[in-house]
């Protein structure tokens, strides 16, 4: 009896031994398995891309330059996948993916398909794989591809190519550096400190917000549409009246160059919600908070979490969706770690064809918050 | 010519394609404005969607040499400045140009040049609660707007309200100051009480000086009972004819007066905590006031002196007041907001019940019915006294709290009786058949009284 309870005890510990080593070593995995593949990128890159791709750590101009634009208007600082080869576009892509969640790498991957179907559109050819579910207007030909008033020269403005990547600071497991990945309605800022990852601010984005690609029919942005809807129809009429903004927004308020801003929330607070709408909130917040990979999603969730009755949200425009497509309506959410954006575009014709997206921690932003510390 | 339509074209066929990325037909304008103690600061962004931009472009390179110089963006920005119109307060203001970023040319032609321009506005100092309202009327045909201010950084500034039309072209922003040392204590007290209860401080402090006088029946019964003769004239240990209106209407007024200047010294002197008494005592206090005033009603026992007793035992209903303003537990400064509020809450309401009871009072004086209705009121208000003397000094409980409260739950229908008997026994008393009877007949009738004495 003594033996067997003395056995099981060792059994037990020896588990438990296992288990948090297996933990141990799966939150040491997120950190280092970036930089490894940092450093592995690093090494296919020659020294003169290498420069290219390499910033200080606290160099704000590199820091700030992103933007939703095509990259041939607001030239992004590192290289473009476009001016790589086949192997240091996988290391590139990698790189991407180990530091986000695989929901938050698919989501790249649509934005930049996504541009690849403007891309064709904008030719004049049919969108590859499209089968006629292309923007508005059906796409005639422009002529030249070129912008109107003499845009840059390049013909390319869109397309999975023109993706651009840097690193500010030295890949590290304790240091703090930054991994920047974007181009046209993509701009990932990620801070990678210790064991934290901050993604704030990113910003997404879709044109066309709706296409099909091999059969499927791919919406970038769909979940951050259909759950802030889902939301908005779980609140009764009262709390509809909060929400629901008397006036309209035709863009971002917290977009590109308004880093560090709070501005005076509005709409409804969470705190007047009820349990069920209150998870739904949350939801749609982790549509951009769990683009992030999973340990830092869910560090950052929990924070989100308990600020929740903080939390605002409030909406603009329509409260009703076309079936299987995205809101043409704006809304926002606020709390004291957070602002989400999603703000449709009526360039296009049809803004739930076209939407600008942010996601920022105004106390936060490109982690000066833990690094500060 | 030629050029222009075809570039045209190209942008609706663009349109239509919906290819590109950035803004297109729309002059976007986004103001944020940050508000400080002592003045408002302003960061505007401005970008021409590419179908404007030439518009656009014409009023800010007004020579058209394809260069926009230092003048033209100096000038440009103070054209846009000069199209804001600012109110604070009420208050035209005018906007002060603190710096101004322009993109390349070709930026602005390509629909993606972001003009920055950043200003400020004065405040002047004003009270703890503001008003700035802001209007952007620069380009208003081709114009998109965004408006919106940030989270103040001192603590002491609170947003209160934004409100906005729905484009955005008119914003205004209520916000709330404190701690401005510059200010009397009195504000700061006024904002803090606001916050306190939740904005409307003042309102509901006043709301409750109201309540506390229409459901503190004691106090109110002590002054009714001691209007009750205020018409009359006293002779010697009785209570005579009518005083005449004039007469009647100044006896009330010092009475009200007097006892209002009464109660605002203490209740000041004892929620500034100056003085401080036992509630038990008062309360016996007030009861005994009631029956004072009850049994003057009956037989006169301070006649022409009923101001003199009014401010006595208001000093001693103040020291009740204060209790229940002690019990909001408001700071030293935040009370003489308080009592402020409290007291014209007391007044207002003292004033109703007066105004609605003075009327009747006064008519049925005239009249033979006024020893009915004055020892009537004068018995009721005694014996509601007695009980709460047994209730407050002995502790038996009595009915008087109840019976009291039963007849002001219904003090609206009471007076409005009290008014309608009035006028009927006032008419009664008159010499009614003048109403219906021509001069004539009315001069016969008067001849005939005059006549009267003589029989003949």
């Amino acid at each position: 009896m003594n033996v067997l309870s003395r056995k099981t005890a060792r059994g037990v510990g020896a588990l438990v031994l296992i288990c948090l080593s297996v933990t141990a070593a799966r939150a040491q995995t997120a950190t280092s398995r970036i930089v490894s593949a940092a450093n592995n990128f690093l090494s296919t890159l020659d020294a003169k891309q290498r420069q290219s791709v390499l910033f200080a750590f606290d160099d704000e101009k590199q820091r700030a330059t992103w933007s939703n634009l095509p990259t041939s208007f607001v030239p992004r600082g590192g290289i473009p996948l476009k001016d790589m080869n086949p192997a240091q576009r996988s290391a590139a892509m990698t790189l991407v993916s180990s530091a986000l969640s695989r929901k938050g790498f698919e989501k790249v991957r649509q934005i930049m398909e996504g541009d690849e179907v403007l891309k064709a559109t904008d030719n004049g050819q049919p969108p590859r794989g499209n089968n006629g579910n292309q923007p508005p207007g059906g796409g005639p030909p422009n002529g030249g591809n070129r912008p109107p008033f003499g845009g840059p020269p390049s013909g390319a403005m869109f397309g999975k190519d023109l993706y651009y990547i840097s690193i500010l600071g030295k890949p590290s497991e304790k240091e703090p550096w930054m991994l920047q990945f974007g181009g046209h309605h993509l701009a990932l800022n990620i801070t990678i400190a210790g064991e934290r990852g901050i993604l704030t601010p990113t910003l997404t984005g879709a044109q066309p917000a709706l296409f099909t690609s091999n059969g499927k029919t791919i919406r970038p942005l769909g979940p951050e549409s259909d759950t802030a809807l889902a939301l908005l129809n779980a609140l009764d009429d009262n709390q509809k009246k909060q929400a629901i903004l008397s006036y309209k927004l035709a863009d971002l308020v917290l977009g590109p160059g308004q880093d560090g801003k709070t501005i005076q929330p509005e709409g409804l607070k969470a705190s007047a919600m009820n349990g069920r709408q209150r998870a739904m909130l949350l939801d749609v917040i982790s549509q951009w908070a769990d683009i992030i990979h999973e340990s830092a999603a869910a560090a950052r969730m929990a924070e989100l979490k308990a600020d929740v009755n903080e939390t605002w949200f409030a909406w603009s425009g329509p409260t009703t969706a076309a079936p299987g497509k995205n809101i043409s309506a704006y809304y926002r959410i606020q709390g004291p770690h957070l602002v989400i954006e999603y703000a449709p575009q009526t360039l296009g014709g049809d803004p739930s064809m076209h939407v600008h997206t942010m996601y920022r921690d105004p106390t936060n932003d490109y982690g000066r918050g833990p690094v500060a510390k | 010519m030629k050029t222009k339509l075809v570039a045209t074209a190209a942008i609706l066929l663009m349109l239509g394609a919906g290819v590109l990325a950035h803004r297109l037909d729309e002059y976007l304008q986004a103001i944020i404005l940050s508000v400080e103690k002592d003045h408002v600061q302003a960061s505007m962004r401005l970008i021409p969607g590419v179908a404007v931009a030439s518009n656009v472009l014409a009023s800010i390179d007004t020579n058209g040499d394809g260069i926009i110089s230092e003048a033209e963006q100096r000038a440009y920005a103070e054209r846009v400045l000069r199209d804001l119109s600012i109110t604070v307060d009420g208050k035209s203001a005018s906007p002060t140009l603190v710096s101004q970023k322009f993109p390349a040319i070709e930026e602005i032609k390509a629909g993606l040049g972001e003009i920055q321009i950043e200003f400020t506005v004065e405040l002047a100092h004003g009270g703890p609660e503001r008003r700035i309202v802001l209007e952007n009327h620069h380009r208003n045909e081709i114009s998109v707007y965004l408006m919106n201010c940030l989270v103040p950084r001192d603590p002491d500034i609170r947003i209160v309200a934004q409100n906005r039309n729905e484009n955005q072209s008119f914003y205004q922003l209520g916000y709330a100051q404190a701690g401005d040392s510059s200010l009397p204590g009195f504000w700061n007290a006024w904002s803090s009480f606001r916050r306190r209860t939740g904005g409307g401080g003042f309102a509901s402090i006043f709301r409750l000086g109201m309540r506390h006088i229409a459901e503190g029946t004691d106090h109110l019964l002590f002054l009714l009972a001691l209007l009750l003769p205020a018409p009359l004239l006293a002779l010697g240990s009785r209570w005579a004819g009518f005083a005449g209106a004039r007469q009647s209407l100044l006896k009330i007024l010092k009475v009200v007066t007097a006892f209002t200047i009464g109660h605002s010294i203490t209740l000041a002197l004892a929620a500034l905590g100056l003085v401080r008494v036992p509630s038990r005592p008062i309360e016996v206090l007030i009861a005994l006031s009631i029956l004072v005033s009850a049994v003057h009603a009956l037989r006169p026992l301070f006649p022409g002196r009923e101001a003199l007793i009014a401010a006595f035992f208001g000093l001693i209903h103040g020291l009740a007041f204060a209790a229940t303003l002690g019990e909001l537990g408001l700071g030293r400064w935040e009370r003489v907001a308080g009592i402020l509020a409290f007291n014209l809450g007391i007044e207002t309401m003292q004033l109703i019940v007066v105004a609605a009871i003075m009327p009747p009072l006064v008519l049925i004086s005239r009249t033979r019915a006024n020893p009915f209705l004055r020892i009537g009121g004068a018995l009721f208000a005694g014996f509601a006294s007695l009980g709460w003397f047994a209730e407050r000094l002995l502790g038996i409980h009595t009915s008087a709290d109840a019976a009291v409260d039963s007849v002001a739950h219904h003090g609206v229908w009471i007076a409005g009786g009290l008014f309608l008997l009035s006028v009927v026994c006032w008419l009664n008393s008159r010499n009614l058949p003048r109403f219906w009877m021509n001069s004539k007949q009315r001069g016969f009738l008067l001849a005939a009284a005059h006549r009267g004495p003589r029989t003949e």
